[in-house]
């Protein structure tokens, strides 16, 4: 279990070997990354595949005590991400790119891909609030780097969309740090664990609200929250589309997970999830509203992924382990379908005006398209109709519960309204059906096509998909196990303070008698 | 009451006064970041935003008369002492160092956004940046789509007008 520290080790030791490793040998530093995702996916396979379902446990750094010193915290949900996030590294690794020029511009991109990979795997496995915040941003460092070297052919534009982001998120990486601050002058702590403990006597006034705001605002950048995202459509609109299925599809989720984390464990009240409702039913109406007005597939698309990540929030406003499920059953559909998605538009023309006549040109890539928005609509039998009727149905218990179900419903017509527009005109009759069709690399087309077929084995087996899913959530939003395997001294202390005072008070004087 | 000055001073301690400082650095950091349209002058608001989050946080583990942690003496009284926390201290290094490297990114951004752009006010950036958007996609920028004619016509003239602002 220690060598899961390699996971995040691995990664950030070869981004800064590359550089050097390419003035020795142009093909080493060309083999670092592949071996080095490759080497970390056969550590973490049979890890996960032998980790029981109640199982978790906590890797300390450096031999300190908890709660003081770095720790790790591992489970199920983190090992399923780490895997995720691996694989979804080598679908995206830039191989294609061969000719390697004398200013080594292809190295540094493999040196900022290795460090959003270590980024990513630290924010997965964390459970430190300040080390959460480091690599929260490892990530927005190599985001911005990764952005603005996309600009080889279209100079300038990518900066552009970099630095717009850049000021968006560095401001939120601030206001972060800010909450955290808060949360050390009120807890004296920053492990996650030991502020769980603390949360109910200590976090439940205003300066702790406040650092909630201030966190969910902080990481709610990049996780496409609904006031913070006009980066989204700029970014998305530069960058290659294997990129974007990285950014719309993985990194978005890996910094929902970050505030799912704090919610669950620290931030439970009705107040704070009442405002997520809020922001969550915002996103979503915006994010659809404007799709449908769009005119390019790429601005469509990344409009309706901040409107399914306002759903995400939605689901996280159902408190305990029922939002956690639907949140997570979100995250991996929309996870899967978005990076479909982008995949395939690589195919296809990016004016959804010329799209006309595409089914006659490549039906294939048009069958996939309609498999894969019926079931981002909720169209059943597909996965996304069950996730879309749980959340409703769990909706209903919660406050204003009833408004955000109209507005979903709503929201879902207005979706259905500009996606079979799309579609209509894709399977229209034309006479110049060659200009729809674009040339793009063909292993796009392929990588569309497997998780598409994953997203039909999962419809076929969805009872068994969603038990696991139920586990995992009931698991991660165990606060119990969580303290427990993380701050191990404090949990007896916490147990017995909050259960029985008494018998706490007998056992000292038994201690004092022997 | 008569409230004298020197029943103000001793109200005015270092505690307040830091604070006041950090908060001070925060609100002029973000109205900063809020109003202003040059890139350069946005990329110092985030500066001075950072600077005070990173008071903020180093005042977290700030005690009014408290030592260093090392400086304690054998022959010193301990339990009347008061130390200060050095954990903040350490984290705000680490965040000290993650802002220089973010605006040394940002400033060569900035360089190359000038040499394409020839410009460093926002508004024109994002207008520019809408273009090639919209140019690279094949079509044209979402506004325009449901303006009247004249009203597009008046957006061109106004942006020629911004053109000569907005360098340092």
């Amino acid at each position: 279990m220690k060598m899961l520290s390699l996971l995040v080790i691995l990664p950030l030791a070869g981004a800064f070997l590359i550089p050097a490793f390419a003035r020795i040998s142009t093909n080493l530093a060309r083999v670092v990354g592949p071996l080095i995702l490759v080497y970390l996916l056969s550590l973490i396979i049979p890890i996960y595949t032998a980790f029981e379902v109640n199982q978790s446990s906590s890797i300390q750094f450096a031999g300190f005590i908890p709660p003081y010193g770095i720790a790790f915290y591992i489970d199920e949900l983190a090992l399923l991400f780490s895997l995720i996030t691996l694989i979804a590294f080598l679908m995206i690794w830039p191989w294609g790119k061969t000719n390697l020029d004398a200013n080594h511009q292809e190295v540094r991109e493999y040196s900022l891909y290795l460090l959003l990979l270590s980024a990513s795997l630290g924010l997965i496995l964390s459970a430190d609030l300040f080390n959460l915040y480091v690599f929260y941003e490892l990530l927005a460092v190599a985001s911005y780097g990764l952005i603005a070297k996309q600009d080889t052919n279209k100079a300038g534009v990518a900066s552009a969309a970099s630095l717009r982001y850049l000021f968006l998120s560095a401001s939120g990486s601030v206001m972060l740090l800010l909450g955290i601050a808060l949360i050390y002058t009120q807890t004296g702590t920053l492990n996650i664990a030991h502020i769980s403990t603390l949360a109910n006597d200590k976090l439940q006034n205003f300066a702790g609200f406040a650092a909630c705001l201030l966190i969910l605002i902080g990481v709610g950048v990049k996780a496409e929250m609904f006031p913070v995202n006009s980066w989204v459509p700029e970014v998305y609109g530069v960058i290659d589309r294997r990129l974007t299925a990285l950014f719309a599809g993985l990194i978005s989720k890996i910094a929902v997970l970050f505030i799912a984390k704090v919610l669950i464990m620290i931030y439970q009240q009705e107040f704070i999830l009442n405002i997520i409702l809020f922001i969550g039913l915002l996103g979503v109406i915006s994010g659809e509203l404007i799709a449908y007005r769009a005119k390019d597939m790429v601005r469509m698309l990344s409009f309706s992924s901040i409107a399914q990540l306002g759903l995400v929030f939605i689901a996280l406003a159902i408190p305990g382990e029922v939002g956690l499920f639907i949140a997570l059953a979100l995250m991996l559909h929309h996870l899967i379908v978005k990076s479909a998605l982008f995949f395939l538009s690589e195919k296809m023309h990016s004016n959804l005006d010329q799209l006309k006549g595409l089914y006659h040109q490549s039906p294939i890539i048009v069958i996939l398209f309609i498999f894969l928005i019926l079931s981002l609509l909720g169209i059943p039998p597909l996965p996304g109709f069950w996730i879309k009727l749980n959340l409703i149905i769990n909706l209903t218990s919660v406050t204003n519960g009833y408004l955000a179900i109209g507005f979903i419903l709503l929201a879902t017509v207005i979706e259905s309204a500009y996606l079979f527009k799309l579609v209509k005109t894709m399977i229209a009759k034309t006479d110049d059906v060659h200009a729809a069709y674009q040339n793009g690399q063909q292993k796009s087309y392929y990588f569309a096509l497997i998780l598409s077929l994953g997203l039909l084995a999962t419809t076929i087996s969805i009872t068994k998909v969603s038990d696991s899913i139920q586990n995992m959530a009931k698991n991660a939003a165990n606060k119990e196990l969580y303290i427990r395997s993380l701050v191990p001294d404090i949990s007896k202390q916490h147990k017995l303070s909050s259960t029985n005072r008494i018998s706490q008070l007998t056992m000292h004087n038994r201690q004092q008698e022997l | 009451m008569v409230l004298l000055y020197t029943d103000f001073a001793t109200y005015l301690t270092t505690d307040i006064i830091l604070y006041t400082g950090a908060i001070g650095l925060l609100l002029i950091g973000l109205l900063g970041l809020l109003i202003l349209k040059n890139i350069f002058r946005l990329l110092l608001s985030l500066v001075i935003f950072e600077s005070g989050a990173n008071l903020f946080l180093v005042l977290s583990g700030f005690r009014t008369h408290g030592v260093a942690p090392i400086l304690i003496n054998s022959q010193d009284n301990i339990s009347q002492m008061v130390m200060n926390d050095p954990v903040p201290q350490a984290l705000v290094l680490t965040a000290i160092v993650i802002g220089v490297g973010i605006q040394a990114l940002t400033l060569t951004l900035i360089i190359k956004i000038y040499q394409r752009y020839q410009t460093l006010d926002m508004k024109e950036i994002h207008i520019k940046l809408e273009q090639d958007i919209a140019n690279i996609a094949q079509t044209s920028p979402l506004a325009s789509q449901d303006k009247p004619q004249y009203m597009t016509n008046q957006t061109e003239h106004s942006n020629k007008g911004i053109s000569s602002g907005g360098q340092v």
